[in-house]
């Protein structure tokens, strides 16, 4: 064997062995090197249930593009959460880690958690001004979801479908045969989410009282008038079951059928994106009513400003806020019923959900400008006692 | 030749540092491998292994398709995002011992028959806690089933149905009427069975909504319960061993019980004589299955993780498919319920279309009160324990079988419910006459704890002095029950198998009717006796074994 032949052995050899070992090395567990390569860079998202799915793909598609900040990849979780159980978690001191950033359902939860933290640290932890402001990432109202078959009998009944004609269906001793309806669809059935597990709850009430009260401003006063209190008692003693799923009001709606519930005033693009498998399981669609006042939940993407996020956290959570308002990335939002942020995205596709319900009453643009004021901290909290002692235990 | 031996050795040194170095380069790999696989099981060590287990209690009653669903699950290997192995691990409890055992950590996530349950175990959970932190964190379903009644299709035909809407008031006045129906619903420790309480409960208060605890407690709702729970053969563990019974029995068992859709389509899939759902008119309502994580301060990012990736399973389209074809609502509303290949059609005895309307489910405090109410309003029972005490019964059999008697004691919370024991080895002995609990459950407590073993096994003639108590003190209005336990072959009573079961069936028709369970305890009972001696009366015949009798006993207990 010349000396070549011996070298090329020897190489061929050496590379063998090298193989052999990253082979060894792989079957050990297939996991990366010792030495720890340059950290993520984490983002935590704690996200509004409604929001969720939409949030919940963005950061699927932002994760496997593996943006970069300062040279390390930014990493997106999403964990989704009530924002009124997160507003709780943030005041109890629960909420640890503190996320980097909180998609609660609606502004107003945000103003009440920063109130809370500035009387603790003496300055504002979420800011209403500057780069780092709140900003919605997409936006959905309040409106009626009811059964067509429903529906119909409440309009022939009552003409408008508002919160009296709801009480009024509520309490209907003879249930729906009083009302017009067939004998074998009992009473009457109201869906109101559980307040104390989804804020849809809370914003139903309100809106009930809204009604009531023929304004749109409601105080502590308000909610506690015995009145109105004994007439929202009559108004919730027609919802099925605040036993169980709270949070999942549209789902109970669409697996369970007329059978749980007739209808309630729900946010629409949660109404939206069950309408075709509604229709499919039960063969009959929601009929949908925009309300005499409306509430809207703003989704507002709010980074957390205090010491436990760092700067390079703060900006990466920037980052991942752009990309959810790109058009492309908002095109995906009207897809699950909700209204783009982003101006430049219409919800006037042909495939648009509001298109395709159009004929069940759903709007591009809503008419109705008479907006619900959010309500104070003391007002909620006025009616989740109320709650507590009327309704859960009733 | 000189000119190849000079060259030979010229390489000679060459091949002899070049081996060297070559060997030196394996071995220092070796080294690398053995360092880096060192240092890598110190590293899964430190993140707790490389296997994340997810523990999940479900409900007996959907044993079937939930193992089947995580058998699925572990053999695709899923891992978690730490590149951990994820293995399920799932126990069928009863949603009851459920609650109890996901506050003390014995499980990282639920799947009880209902949603109702929920209400429940937040509550006790922030009692035991003394805080509004939840235990109930993110919850699935991934298949539903109406809670029916289900019927003989001839039996229903004969109440009007298809054409008229039947309710529970049809079948409670039935009950009432005719003292030959025999319907029975199960404990309320299922969601089937709270329904069919609540449902007694409603129509005794007159009400379809709005059930309150006055409503409850008020006398002439509980006389109004009692009444109805009269009619009711005997209770049972679950809705599952019910439809068992049904299969092996037929319609000699029940003429009508409460139960999920899921399990009526099951039955009538293999039989000719076909049951029927009736949706009631006052409102059904529905088993939900949810799976639900348990949100506790030591729940680590992986478990979590874990319990997503099983969830992503369950909502699969492989998954929803087996969920419909095993007779569950699937929670895919985009699957279709009408299809030629779907089970939910008037085919197999339910209607797609219903249930119309559910009955209003009330808050936790009123819940608990009807729990607790029921147990005072139900129908009361006479039972006999007899228990072999033979030479072969001593040890461990023994002891464990003093664990399930007093069990058994401790699961009857009544004071009205009456027990009596008999022991037998070579003769029967009463060793506490028929009592209610409120007097003699310390007198049968002592007696269960100093039972000793020796002496032949005189069984016919303990089982026949138990029978012959229970008609001496003849009592109709409630359920009169033998539950006897042997370890061995009969062989030293008195009376042959063939006289003690005629006369059973005769004094069954004439005086008041004994349903006789048996526990075959261990391989060497005679099970061929015991069950002739249940088959006779109706009742049942299960084995046991040192590691189960105690939860067969507990079982039993529920029939009480």
């Amino acid at each position: 064997m010349n000396r070549t032949r011996l070298v090329f052995v020897i190489v061929l050899l050496l590379a063998t062995a090298v193989v052999a070992a990253s082979v060894l090395v792989r079957r050990a567990g297939g996991v990366g090197p010792l030495i720890d390569q340059p950290q993520d860079i984490e983002v935590r998202v704690v996200c509004a249930l409604p929001v969720e799915p939409f949030v919940q793909d963005a950061a699927k598609q932002f994760n496997a593009e593996k943006h970069k900040l300062e040279n390390q990849v930014i990493h997106v979780t999403v964990e989704p959460m009530d924002g009124l159980t997160a507003m709780g978690r943030y005041e109890r001191g629960e909420m640890s880690p503190f996320p980097t950033v909180w998609i609660p359902d609606s502004r107003y939860l945000v103003e009440l958690v920063n109130a809370t933290f500035k009387e603790q640290r003496g300055r504002d932890i979420f800011l209403t001004g500057g780069e780092y402001r709140s900003r919605p990432i997409a936006v959905s109202l309040f409106s009626w979801g009811i059964y067509s078959s429903r529906a119909a009998v409440l309009r022939t009944k009552y003409g408008e479908i508002d919160w009296r004609a709801i009480h009024d269906a509520a309490i209907a001793k003879g249930g729906w045969p009083e009302l017009g309806g067939s004998a074998d669809w009992g009473y009457f059935k109201l869906v109101v989410p559980n307040p104390r597990r989804n804020v849809g709850g809370l914003a139903a009430m309100v809106a009930a009282a809204g009604e009531y009260y023929g304004r749109t401003d409601i105080s502590v006063s308000d909610v506690t008038n015995p009145q109105f209190q004994q007439w929202l008692k009559e108004l919730m003693g027609a919802v099925t079951d605040f036993s169980s799923l709270g949070s999942y009001s549209v789902e109970n709606l669409a697996l369970f059928g007329y059978s749980m519930g007739d209808g309630g005033q729900l946010l629409e693009s949660d109404l939206l994106i069950n309408m075709a498998g509604i229709l499919n399981r039960w063969q009959d669609p929601l009929a949908i009513v925009y309300p005499k006042y409306v509430t809207w939940f703003d989704f507002p993407y709010t980074v957390w400003m205090g010491d436990e996020t760092s700067a390079v956290e703060k900006n990466a959570a920037l980052e991942f806020e752009r990309f959810l308002l790109l058009p492309e990335v908002q095109k995906r939002a009207v897809q699950l019923g909700l209204r783009p942020a982003n101006t430049e995205v219409p919800v006037t596709e042909p495939n648009s959900l509001f298109v395709q319900w159009e004929s069940q009453g759903a709007m591009t643009v809503v008419p109705r400008t008479t907006m619900m004021r959010s309500p104070d901290r003391e007002v909620l909290l006025a009616l989740l006692r109320w709650f507590d002692l009327n309704v859960t235990e009733r | 030749m000189g000119r190849q031996q000079t060259r030979q050795k010229r390489a000679l040194p060459w091949l002899a540092v070049l081996t060297t170095v070559l060997l030196g380069a394996l071995v220092l790999c070796g080294l690398c491998s053995l360092v880096y696989q060192v240092a890598l099981r110190d590293r899964q060590k430190a993140q707790g292994g490389n296997e994340v287990t997810l523990r999940i209690a479900y409900s007996p009653d959907k044993e079937v398709l939930f193992q089947e669903l995580v058998k699925r699950f572990n053999n695709s290997k899923a891992r978690s995002q730490n590149g951990k192995r994820i293995v399920v691990v799932a126990s069928a409890v009863e949603p009851e011992l459920m609650l109890t055992a996901a506050t003390q950590g014995e499980f990282d996530a639920l799947c009880p028959d209902s949603s109702i349950w929920l209400a429940q175990l937040e509550f006790d959970w922030q009692e035991s806690h003394g805080s509004e932190s939840s235990i109930v964190g993110d919850t699935t379903r991934f298949a539903v089933s109406p809670i029916v009644i289900a019927m003989w299709a001839d039996t229903a035909r004969s109440m009007g149905y298809p054409d008229k809407a039947i309710g529970w008031m049809d079948l409670l006045n039935l009950a009432r009427g005719n003292p030959d129906f025999r319907w029975s619903h199960p404990s309320t420790s299922s969601a089937s069975g709270l329904l069919a309480t609540l449902a007694t409960f409603y129509a005794g208060a007159g009400k379809t909504r709005g059930l309150t605890v006055d409503d409850v407690t008020k006398q002439s709702t509980l006389d109004y319960v009692a009444a109805l729970e009269k009619t009711v053969r005997y209770y049972g563990e679950g809705e599952r061993a019910v439809i068992q019974q049904v299969a092996e029995k037929g319609r000699s068992y029940l003429d009508a019980f409460v139960v999920q859709e899921q399990l009526l389509i099951q039955y009538n899939r293999g039989h000719s004589d076909k049951l029927v759902a009736i949706y009631p008119v006052e409102g059904a309502t529905w088993a939900d299955h949810p799976l639900v994580f348990l949100e506790r301060a030591e729940v680590t990012a992986d478990v979590r993780d874990a319990y997503h990736r099983f969830c992503d399973l369950l909502l699969s389209p492989e998954a929803q498919a087996l969920v419909l074809s095993s007779g569950y609502r699937p929670t895919d509303l985009s699957i279709p319920l009408d299809s030629v290949a779907s089970p939910i059609k008037l085919a197999l005895g339910v209607d797609p279309s219903q249930p119309k309307t559910t009955l209003q489910i009330p808050g936790p405090t009123v819940i608990q009160v009807v729990r607790d109410v029921w147990q005072y309003a139900k129908r009361k029972a006479n039972v006999y324990l007899v228990a072999d005490v033979s030479g072969s019964m001593q040890g461990k059999k023994l002891e464990q079988a003093r664990e399930a008697f007093l069990t058994f004691l401790d699961m009857i919370k009544g004071d009205q419910e009456s027990v009596g024991l008999v022991v037998f080895s070579s003769s029967e002995v009463l060793a506490e006459p028929l009592a209610e609990l409120g007097q003699n459950r310390a007198r049968l407590k002592a007696q269960i704890e100093s039972l000793s073993a020796g002496g032949d096994t005189a069984l016919l003639d303990a089982v026949n002095l138990a029978y012959e108590r229970l008609q001496q003190v003849g009592d109709k209005e409630r359920i009169n029950a033998i539950v006897v336990m042997t370890d061995g072959r009969e062989n030293n009573s008195s009376i042959r198998l063939k006289d003690l079961t005629s006369k059973m069936r005769r004094e069954n028709q004439s005086g008041v009717s004994v349903v006789v369970f048996c526990v075959a305890y261990g391989d060497d009972a005679e099970i061929d006796t015991l069950e002739q001696l249940s088959s006779v009366t109706g009742g049942q015949t299960r084995r046991g074994s040192t590691a189960t009798i105690q939860e067969l006993y507990k079982l039993l207990s529920t029939y009480f």
